[in-house]
């Protein structure tokens, strides 16, 4: 009661406050997620391939072998071309459709949106391993697909390995549809309704209002919706690698299944690994910069 | 003018129709496959491979019995639990911990901290996972609980101090000042207003949380050995592989895979998607 409280005693007892709340939960973030991203990108310059980092074999730094040694291997570009087809469906499906689903519960042009809401996202919660198995049973061979399609072809012979990546890309639509279709609702859901209502009073029609008040109001959430899907095209893994593992011969394989596979398959070889994940993040960034600019150059109207 | 209104809703009703199907066809094609499954693990192996499209001519329930105890579920979903509990209630903590200091205590490092949570909030899991299981392995911690929860609490952290601290800077200033003037320490204000008034926004990234953390199966793959340590998704690949000859019992597997998040959807499906559309509105 006695203790005289000056103005640095606060100032002390501020900062002590501000760094006894914010390292716990700072310091578990740096060690699982930014010094790992840092780490390996100066791993995928070096020869370190597992043991003891210090009194071990020696480590040296190697510079790009790795980059050089990733840009020759045809897999490389296999999968990269695999994860810009996952992106384009997450792009040019997902969203699309998402927005017409959301579209149509917004504006209520269907009894019971409730229910319908709920069952179009409920692929979304469930367990990825869970789906994954799930529609590999289903297109196998052995499952329900082929017999599904001699329904309507009785000639139908199974031929989806052919192109394996088709049924991956569908389960990615089929899974993640949902997600956008509950952004784009949230988001309908803040435009006044009574600038539509008028709109509409003064005689423009569904489409116009869609053109001229609905989509301009979105652009802001439109460009979120595009990094989500390009940051989970690359993030796509869980699935491929319960669906397919990346075959048959690597052709379903993504960026990260092939790191998956020289790191933990095999001998390990943790340098390129880390070079393809550094790859990954490179990628990542710039295609999420590139959408940034675009909203810069050409929406602009938030 | 009747006629006009007549025609009108003719085209009106054949919109309407058209719409129905269109929302109908997308419905039955999200659960059809969830139905498909659920009536295959009642059938036994052989009544599938002759019969995989209609219902099960007798239901039976041995499937579900041989996947129990084959597939260790009861210790595996002990384990989820474990997982997903701890992990939620110590980001939930921190991350508004944090979001507290982030928005109502001045300091230059905000800047800084902040912007590299968000940073985080781009970063994917693939591209630390093998520096992680590197790190794991030199500080001891390779298949052990803690080896897993520490990641499972990093991952999470970005989402919860986003939204933790959008949410706190929306409470008034004039709330935490009276506060500190009437001599309260910054731990009271934390937990005797803060705590309570971030009720809501705090369900929503439990509930983030707990979904992305109950269905993880990569980083356990990676960052354990042991069965005792595994977590429900891994207990549930099992039977993709070794058993998957067996698509009674890998039916049945998947369904016990999948009822826990499917109760906690329905359960909790409006906070679920409300949360969905939280996590979204960054950029």
């Amino acid at each position: 009661m006695s203790k005289v409280h000056t103005l640095a005693d606060a100032k002390r007892e501020q900062r002590r406050a501000y760094w006894t709340l914010v390292l716990p939960g700072f310091l578990v973030y740096i060690s699982v997620m930014a010094f790992p991203t840092v780490f390996s990108v100066i791993l995928s310059l070096t020869d370190y391939n597992g043991g003891r980092l210090f009194g071990g074999k020696p480590v040296s730094f190697v510079g790009f072998k790795w980059y050089g040694r990733l840009f020759v291997d045809e897999y490389f570009y296999l999968a990269l071309k695999n994860n810009l087809w996952i992106v384009l469906v997450s792009l040019f499906g997902q969203i699309p459709l998402g927005f017409f689903l959301a579209y149509v519960l917004h504006r209520g042009l269907v009894r019971n949106g409730d229910f319908f809401q709920t069952m179009i996202y409920l692929p979304t919660v469930i367990s990825t391993v869970v789906i994954g198995i799930l529609w590999k049973s289903f297109f196998a061979p052995y499952g329900a697909f082929p017999e599904l399609m001699r329904l309507f072809i009785p000639s139908y012979e199974y031929g989806i390995s052919s192109n394996p990546l088709l049924p991956v890309l569908f389960v990615i639509l089929w899974m993640y549809t949902g997600m956008y279709m509950i952004i784009f609702i949230a988001n309908l859901q803040k435009i006044d309704g009574s600038v539509i209502e008028a709109a509409r009073i003064d005689g423009a029609s569904e489409g116009q209002t869609l053109r001229y008040i609905i989509l301009p109001a979105l652009t802001g959430v439109l460009v979120v919706s595009a990094i989500l899907a390009i940051s989970g095209s690359l993030k796509s893994f869980d699935l491929i690698y319960v669906m397919t593992g990346g075959g048959p011969a690597n052709r379903t394989t993504v960026l990260s299944i092939y790191m998956f596979d020289k790191a933990f398959k095999g001998a390990p070889n943790y340098p390129l690994a880390n070079a393809i994940s550094t790859v990954m993040v490179i990628i990542s960034f710039s295609l999420i910069g590139l959408t940034k600019w675009v909203e810069h150059k050409f929406g602009g109207r938030e | 003018m009747n006629d006009i209104k007549d025609t009108k809703s003719v085209g009106a009703r054949i919109n309407t129709v058209l719409t129905y199907a269109v929302m109908i066809f997308f419905t039955v094609m999200a659960i059809y496959p969830l139905l498909w499954l659920v009536m295959n693990s009642f059938k036994t192996t052989t009544e599938f491979q002759m019969n995989k499209l209609g219902f099960p001519k007798e239901w039976v329930l041995v499937n579900y019995k041989d996947a129990w105890v084959r597939g260790k579920f009861p210790r595996l979903i002990l384990n989820s639990f474990i997982y997903t509990g701890v992990t939620t209630v110590v980001t939930l903590v921190f991350s508004f911990m944090a979001g507290f200091a982030f928005a109502k205590i001045p300091n230059r490092a905000t800047k800084y901290l902040h912007g590299s949570f968000v940073i985080g909030l781009l970063l994917t899991l693939q591209s630390i996972m093998v520096p992680l299981f590197l790190i794991i392995n030199w500080v001891g911690l390779y298949n052990t609980f803690l080896g897993v929860l520490i990641p499972y609490i990093g991952i999470a952290m970005p989402m919860g101090i986003y939204l933790g601290t959008e949410f706190i800077k929306s409470i008034p200033d004039a709330l935490v000042e009276s506060a500190r003037i009437d001599g309260a320490t910054y731990l009271k204000i934390f937990i005797s207003i803060i705590v309570p008034m971030a009720a809501p926004v705090a369900v929503t990234v439990a509930i983030m949380t707990v979904t992305g953390t109950w269905n993880e199966f990569m980083l356990i793959n990676i960052l354990t050995s042991s069965d005792a340590l595994k977590s429900l998704p891994v207990g549930v690949q099992k039977f993709a592989g070794a058993l998957s000859s067996d698509f009674g019992k890998q039916f049945a597997a998947l369904v016990i895979g999948l009822v826990p998040m499917l109760v906690f959807y329905l359960s909790f499906r409006k906070e679920i998607t409300k949360g969905v559309a939280a996590g979204a509105v960054k950029g």
